[in-house]
């Protein structure tokens, strides 16, 4: 099949790229553009480890083919801190949230378009909205707490 | 001890609660799994999987395959010349020969310049299958005239048991199928028996006696990383494999054997793996990718889908015990007599004796006859998942346990607390329990609030609900392997440390700190280094809760003797007997004399010098130690249920666990925490769901049912720490103990609010709801 190409901005960066038609975003970005941020842990939606923002909304990038893209603003785990870490990134690294670390992308970049959506969510909310990243290490519990205290910290911040 | 390891005050090391090291780059998605990897030239793997549990094979066409452009290499048994009959495991067993004998097993395998390709070619091999009848049901499997499951002859491999348990039985007690045994099946491939005392006058002089049937289904080790490896060849006929495992040492001698390379001539090199918990042991899909990269000449890259995985992983035998106690009316415990199947699919290789050792010893019954046996079935083998057989046979005694004190109108916990072996008592192998801290953890776990407060939290269920609160003991004996390390001090006074240990848990910043703490700087000087197979020493594998016990063990040796060399120099320096020497702050001081000294950058460089005399610091270990470490860990499930529906909610859960000294409590915490939920997942939604003819129904993570953040509250964790006489500082295991007790927590909190024993995983609303009802749940 002739491949086709992709013109798109991502991490703040415009692109172009030529792809299979029928490749996926994540294929895309993991092969093609060496974003290998982004997991495939099932490829069928259900992990949530390839989660990226696609026009700032949260999409499983395994659903999505890579032309779907077009035009459009892409953010991968790579382009969540700018500069130093994310308070996200930051948030979890002192909480030890890492174990493994396959999940880890995908639920930063959940967590981050939560937070963007409702900047202090309660946990129940947190729960809700990291609910469709699969973790197996860590029983999310230092998950939640990682990103209640960014939120506290970076809606304190923004009122000061 | 001798004087020279006391330090006179106390470094940043052992017991502070620190993040890995890692960290950083793997919020950053920096971190590199083996899916991540290029090479040059590099070609894709997919593997032809069978669609039938059992199946012979007639015909194999691949012409059209390997015609499709793009396609380097189509293998079937046929090109693999080291390929046997009779694979004693499933590494051995690289392609199908003539015969499948599960469904998701490999007959034909494709290499490509892209995936799309790869996958295509599959669609285009031609299998010519005769199905044949295939064993399901490990109780039927067992019976006389059932389908047989590996060929005749096949030898039993124990080499799991031998990793993992680390239990001696006693000659006789267990032993492979092939001994003679009356009433051996053709599918019974290992058994053990163990008993002491009379049990039928046990049961005779027993007030009350109780019988039940406990099932724990096959479930996956749910890793997010799928298994995954990359292989390459040079000119040399040398392999490297980047792979994704828990042991890079096992994953090495399993390739060698398999294909008749020497050791020396396949470099394993442990990339990032993610997640294990037992499943990334034994080899895989690394035999067909070294073969498939020697036939192409190229790099290969496999890894497999999430459907691989769940259809053709190394998941966790199903575990079915009827377990049968009597006891006086006091509560004197009088006779247990067990019957255990582990269903292991198409090859040998689950544990035994932990089971054995759980069931007639974790309490102390006078009388006990227990009998075990593998029985393998047409679907894929089993392996380890973390605290192997434990949380099955926990779920059968601790039940049993509850169900007895609950029949007697005793207080569960003190039921339990009386009757817990204690240290130095024999276990079913007559070898003595170690010392251990399980009454200690039941002491703390009766002293929560959830426990001391359960009747008001039963009284408090709002209309149309129940509450309940349930506990449970478990734990898991403790795991040993030998392993080496190294320490060196470097130019600039910093401390390097090596071991081959693949680093998963976290356990990489333990070791550090003790190797801070052995020699005598902040772990902030220390950096750890997980080598490949060619640089690192010997090193176990990540598994079985043995790296901070045994590795550390081996690290804080390494740093000892890498002090005791850093002051054997400093006492030339400084003309002082090394008895007087102390390493303070950077610099080795002469005791009560601080300004005689010399700093560690100065030894450090004195080492490295061109001319120099001095010796460079470079200290080393090996350990084979024999002294298990049991650790036992107690969790408490604060529940709700619906009775229309069955459903569960978790309104709160605690752990409770004997680290023995937590090196690290933050690391601990997360061992805590994510064995508990993947312990929830068996007892309320995991199963890997079989039809009669042998085939996955549920191969998605969509319809296998892990637990979700949504599903769950905070899990608690409360750290016990009694102290073992041979682990590193005290040091016990943590990784399995939380994974071992909360299907027996929620059956006893399900029993607790609504009156009905559960006695089968996953405790699913379905199967509350049809007991409630009093009908048999329908197979699910």
């Amino acid at each position: 099949m002739a491949k086709q190409v992709l013109s798109c901005t991502i991490n703040d960066e415009p692109v172009e790229v030529l792809i299979q038609p029928y490749s996926t975003l994540l294929d895309a970005l993991r092969e093609d553009l060496g974003l290998t941020g982004p997991k495939e842990g099932c490829g069928t939606g259900d992990c949530g480890a390839c989660t990226v923002h696609l026009d700032g909304q949260p999409v499983a990038s395994c659903l999505v083919l890579a032309m779907q893209a077009r035009n459009r603003n892409v953010r991968t785990i790579e382009g969540l801190a700018k500069g130093a870490l994310h308070p996200l990134q930051d948030a979890f690294v002192r909480h030890g949230a890492p174990q493994c670390g396959f999940c880890i992308p995908g639920v930063l970049m959940a967590a981050a378009a939560l937070l963007e959506a409702n900047p202090r969510p309660t946990e129940e909310e947190i729960r809700y909205g990291i609910a469709g990243n699969l973790c197996r290490c860590t029983g999310y519990t230092k998950i939640v707490a990682a990103i209640a205290e960014a939120a506290t910290l970076t809606s304190e911040g923004a009122r000061a | 001890m001798s004087t020279i390891m006391k330090t006179t005050r106390d470094v940043r090391g052992v017991g502070l609660a620190i993040p890995r090291a890692d960290g950083a780059e793997k919020v950053t998605g920096r971190v590199e799994y083996v899916a991540d990897i290029k090479r040059k030239g590099l070609l894709h793997a997919k593997l032809l999987r069978s669609p039938h549990a059992h199946a012979r094979i007639v015909r194999i066409d691949t012409a059209k395959a390997r015609a499709l452009p793009g396609v380097r290499a189509v293998l079937t048994a046929t090109d693999i010349p080291e390929l046997k009959r009779k694979a004693p495991t499933r590494a051995h067993a690289v392609l199908a020969i003539d015969r499948v004998v599960f469904a998701g097993q490999p007959v034909a395998a494709v290499a490509a310049d892209e995936l799309a390709i790869a996958e295509e070619a599959l669609d285009l091999i031609d299998v010519e299958y005769q199905v044949l009848p295939a064993a399901v049901d490990p109780l039927q499997s067992m019976q006389p005239g059932a389908p047989p499951v590996a060929d005749a002859g096949t030898e039993a491999d124990t080499s799991e048991a031998l990793a993992h348990s680390a239990v001696a039985m006693a000659k006789g007690e267990t032993r492979r199928a092939d001994a003679p045994e009356p009433t051996k099946a053709v599918n019974v491939s290992q058994t053990a028996h163990v008993k002491r005392g009379d049990v039928a006058k046990g049961f005779a002089e027993s007030d009350v006696v109780i019988e039940h049937t406990y099932r724990v289904p096959m479930v996956h080790q749910g890793y997010l990383e799928p298994h995954a490896v990359l292989a390459e060849w040079d000119r040399t006929g040398h392999l490297t494999l980047w792979a994704s495992t828990q042991g890079s040492f096992n994953t090495r001698s399993e390739v060698a054997d398999v294909l008749g390379v020497d050791e020396n001539r396949i470099t394993v090199i442990p990339v990032e793996c993610g997640g294990g918990f037992g499943g990334k042991i034994r080899a895989l899909c690394e035999p067909i990718t070294a073969v498939l990269a020697r036939a192409t000449g190229r790099p290969v890259r496999y890894v497999m889908t999430r459907r691989e995985e769940l259809e053709a992983g190394m998941p966790a035998p199903q575990v079915i015990i009827r377990l049968k106690t009597g006891v006086k009316r006091d509560g004197t415990l009088m006779a247990l007599e067990a019957e255990t199947v582990l269903e292991s699919g198409a090859f040998s290789g689950a544990v035994l004796a932990v089971s054995a050792v759980f069931l007639g010893s974790l309490y102390r019954w006078p009388a006990f006859d227990i009998k075990g046996s593998e029985v393998l079935t047409h679907k894929p083998s089993v392996a380890a998942y973390r605290a192997p057989v434990a949380p099955q046979t926990i779920f059968a005694i601790d039940s049993q346990m509850e169900a007895l004190a609950r029949a007697l109108g005793l207080d569960p916990v003190e039921f339990r607390a009386r009757h817990l072996s204690h240290p130095g008592e024999p276990m079913v192998n007559n070898q003595p329990w170690a010392s251990h801290g399980g009454h200690e953890v039941l002491a703390s776990a009766a002293g929560h609030r959830f426990w001391k407060e359960r009747a008001a939290w039963k009284a408090s269920a709002p209309a149309g609900r129940v509450r309940g609160t349930g506990l449970s003991l478990g734990g898991w004996l403790g795991g040993l392997q030998p392993t080496g390390a190294t320490v060196k001090l470097n130019p600039d006074g910093t401390v390097s440390v090596l071991t081959g240990q693949v680093d998963i848990a976290g356990t990489n910043i333990a070791l550090a700190q003790i190797a801070a703490s052995a020699y005598g700087v902040d772990f902030e000087k220390v950096r750890i280094t997980t080598g490949d197979t060619d640089v690192a020493p010997v090193t176990g594998l990540s598994a079985g809760s043995k790296t901070v016990y045994t590795v550390g063990v081996a690290v804080m040796q390494a740093a000892q003797d890498a002090r005791r060399q850093t002051l054997e120099v400093a006492a030339g320096e400084l003309e002082a007997a090394v008895e007087d020497l102390d390493i303070v702050d950077g610099r080795v001081v002469v005791r009560g004399m601080p300004d005689r000294g010399v700093t560690l950058t100065q030894i450090g460089r004195k080492g490295n010098l061109y001319m120099s005399k001095v010796q460079p610091i470079l200290g080393s270990a090996r350990t084979a130690f024999t002294q298990q470490a049991p650790a036992f860990a107690s969790e408490i499930a604060r529940i709700e249920l619906d009775p229309d529906t069955g459903e569960v909610t978790l309104h709160g859960f605690v752990v409770v666990q004997d680290a023995g000294r937590a090196i690290n409590p933050l690391g601990v915490e997360g061992q805590m925490q994510g064995g508990a939920v993947q312990s929830l997942g068996i007892a309320l939604t995991e199963q890997l769901a079989y039809d009669d003819q042998g085939r996955l129904t549920n191969p998605s993570l969509l319809d296998y049912r892990k637990l979700t953040a949504a599903d769950l509250p905070n899990i608690e964790t409360i750290i016990v720490e009694v102290p073992s006489p041979s682990g590193p500082f005290g040091a016990r295991g943590v990784g399995e103990p939380p994974i071992v007790p909360a299907p027996a927590a929620i059956a006893n909190a399900v029993e607790d609010a609504a009156a009905v024993r559960i006695t089968e995983c996953p405790l699913t609303p379905e199967r509350i709801a049809m007991k409630l009802a009093g009908r048999p749940a329908g197979k699910s």
